[in-house]
């Protein structure tokens, strides 16, 4: 991944007509449905946001591997520090110190070649890391001779790490593999259509609640609705991965549209359970780093072993 | 099995520029992180480059809260004043900046509130309301407020008039007031100069003085502004 490499990059090029094609076209859509009269006050809000993050998350792309890693942590130490702020971990600066220092050192891996096997990243740390952070986690509380409260704050820094850290750090380790364009932009525009139809189907069929205690506007139908058109997109941007067969393509729209939904509701009953709206306020019409990403989390990982088992990371 | 309790911070739903703007702020690690480097880059350079030299530092109470006054030159009295509290109280230390000026603007506001951790004063129409914000920071054991009681930056180099807050602050609380001068920061600054020049400073810093035992009444009001102006003005006359 180079600047060179993106602007000769066939894939790169189609993801860059592809976006841009259907901003133009949103952006049209909500122009006709303000000249009609419609109140499009929040939609745009929603869009000058996307008109914000997708320059950015495609220009990162485009300056290559270094910026693709270092980006993918730094959302993951903003994603995990709102996380640490809606808990109150914050407040522990030790705790949340250390985690940060984790998922700087998840990235630095992600980067640096094996010593022994060489290779753009280290796989074999990428995958222990975690042992010796969660080791490194529950030691605190004994350097700083601490017990009062200290297992909710050792339990919430684990899960801080290993979900928001690590789990979602997968998708800059993508940056490695050989194919990593493809890989890269289509886990990224897959899940957020994944997302945006969820939310669509959801808007018009009702009917049965999905997890009414979690989620209630989320009903069966229209979580159905966007598994279905999650299968629908590998097939369509097969391009992306020639090299996949017609199972990998369907296990991959599985995993888009199931993992996606599931991140989805993981961060609705965090927040839910802490008793807040929105991880924060940092992308306008968004919410927080964390409502923008949850669902790529659980779907990140997965995707790379789905490759990594099928294909090699090289 | 017991319920976790958890506590997310009030301003949890607000943008950036949002969390610049609020007083009295919430602790960010990031933002520590920049005071404290900057701070430290502050004290070298002030070292150097105007060749700082503090006497009377054994004055600064070492704990409770206090306020620190001084003359207002230029931009450099605060810089000054900021090096001259121990680098661990640095977060605990408030300059008093006028809103119109340090809070008008974006990047103003940034630079207030992360580097300098100004308190916004607007001395126009809500003085009242901004000496309660005072008031309340210094209830909070530890808290250093630095004040120019002048109101605005001299350009003649004399002492003006200080303003009626600080007295209506301290009169009749158990609050220590440091008198500080610093001099050189005409030359070393003047008002309207984009960038200072290598010019010596010197801040001194007098006795705490408290004015627990007065009747909060005007004729008091007036009499602390007056001994604070005094007390100030003296330490200026030291720099021979």
């Amino acid at each position: 991944m180079t600047i060179n490499a993106a602007m000769h990059s066939d894939i790169f090029l189609w993801y860059l007509v592809i976006i841009g094609g259907l901003l133009a076209l949103a952006g049209i859509a909500i122009a006709i449905l303000h000249v009609l009269g419609k109140d499009v006050a929040g939609i745009m809000r929603t869009y000058r946001g996307w008109l914000i993050m997708v320059p950015i998350v495609v220009g990162v792309i485009f300056l290559g591997r270094t910026a693709t890693i270092v980006g993918v942590t730094a959302i993951a130490i903003f994603g995990f520090k709102e996380f640490a702020r809606a808990t109150g971990l914050y407040a522990d600066w030790w705790m949340t110190g250390i985690v940060y220092l984790a998922i700087a050192a998840i990235g630095v891996v992600s980067f640096v070649a094996d010593p022994r096997l060489g290779g753009p990243g280290w796989y074999g740390l990428f995958m222990a890391l975690p042992v010796f952070v969660i080791a490194a986690i529950l030691l605190t509380p004994i350097l700083r001779n601490r017990a009062k409260g200290q297992l909710q704050q050792v339990a919430l820094a684990i899960v801080g790490f290993v979900y928001f850290g690590w789990m979602f750090s997968h998708l800059g380790f993508l940056a490695n593999t050989s194919n990593a364009y493809g890989y890269l932009l289509f886990l990224i525009f897959a899940v957020e259509i994944n997302d945006i139809a969820a939310f669509t189907f959801g808007r018009l069929f009702g009917g049965r609640k999905l997890r009414e205690n979690i989620s209630p506007n989320k009903t069966l139908a229209g979580s159905l609705g966007a598994i279905g058109v999650s299968l629908t997109v590998p097939w369509l941007l097969w391009f992306s991965f020639e090299h996949f067969e017609p199972l990998h393509l369907v296990l991959t729209g599985l995993v888009v549209g199931i993992g996606g939904q599931l991140g989805d509701l993981v961060i609705s009953y965090i927040k839910r359970d802490i008793g807040i709206k929105d991880m924060g306020a940092v992308i306008g019409g968004h919410g927080g780093i964390l409502d923008r990403i949850d669902s790529m989390i659980f779907v990140a990982p997965i995707f790379f072993h789905i490759v990594r088992w099928f294909h090699g990371l090289a | 099995m017991n319920e976790w309790e958890y506590h997310p911070p009030p301003d949890i739903d607000e943008t950036m520029v949002e969390h610049l703007r609020d007083f009295p702020r919430e602790p960010y690690m990031l933002i520590y992180a920049i005071r404290s480097l900057v701070a430290l880059l502050l004290r070298g350079w002030l070292r150097v480059y105007h060749r700082l030299r503090i006497e009377g530092r054994e004055n600064l109470p070492e704990r409770g809260s206090f306020i620190l006054v001084c003359n207002h030159t230029s931009h450099l009295d605060t810089l000054c004043m900021l090096s001259a509290v121990p680098l661990r109280k640095i977060h605990r230390a408030f300059p008093a900046a006028a809103t119109d000026y340090f809070f008008s603007s974006l990047p103003r506001t940034a630079v207030s509130a992360v580097l300098i951790n100004a308190l916004p004063f607007d001395r126009t129409a809500k003085g009242a309301q901004s000496l309660t914000l005072c008031a309340e920071l210094l209830k909070n054991e530890g808290n250093i407020l630095i004040i120019f009681p002048e109101g605005t930056r001299t350009t003649s180099g004399e002492l003006g008039r200080f303003r009626s807050g600080i007295g209506r602050l301290v009169v009749g609380r158990d609050l220590a007031v440091v008198p500080c001068n610093l001099q050189g920061g005409l030359k070393a600054w003047p008002k309207g100069k984009l960038l200072p020049r290598p010019r010596r400073l010197r801040l001194y810093i007098g006795e705490p003085q408290t004015y627990t035992h007065l009747e909060k009444n005007a004729a008091a009001v007036k009499a602390i502004c007056h001994d604070l102006q005094e007390r100030v003005a003296e330490l200026g006359s030291l720099d021979a």
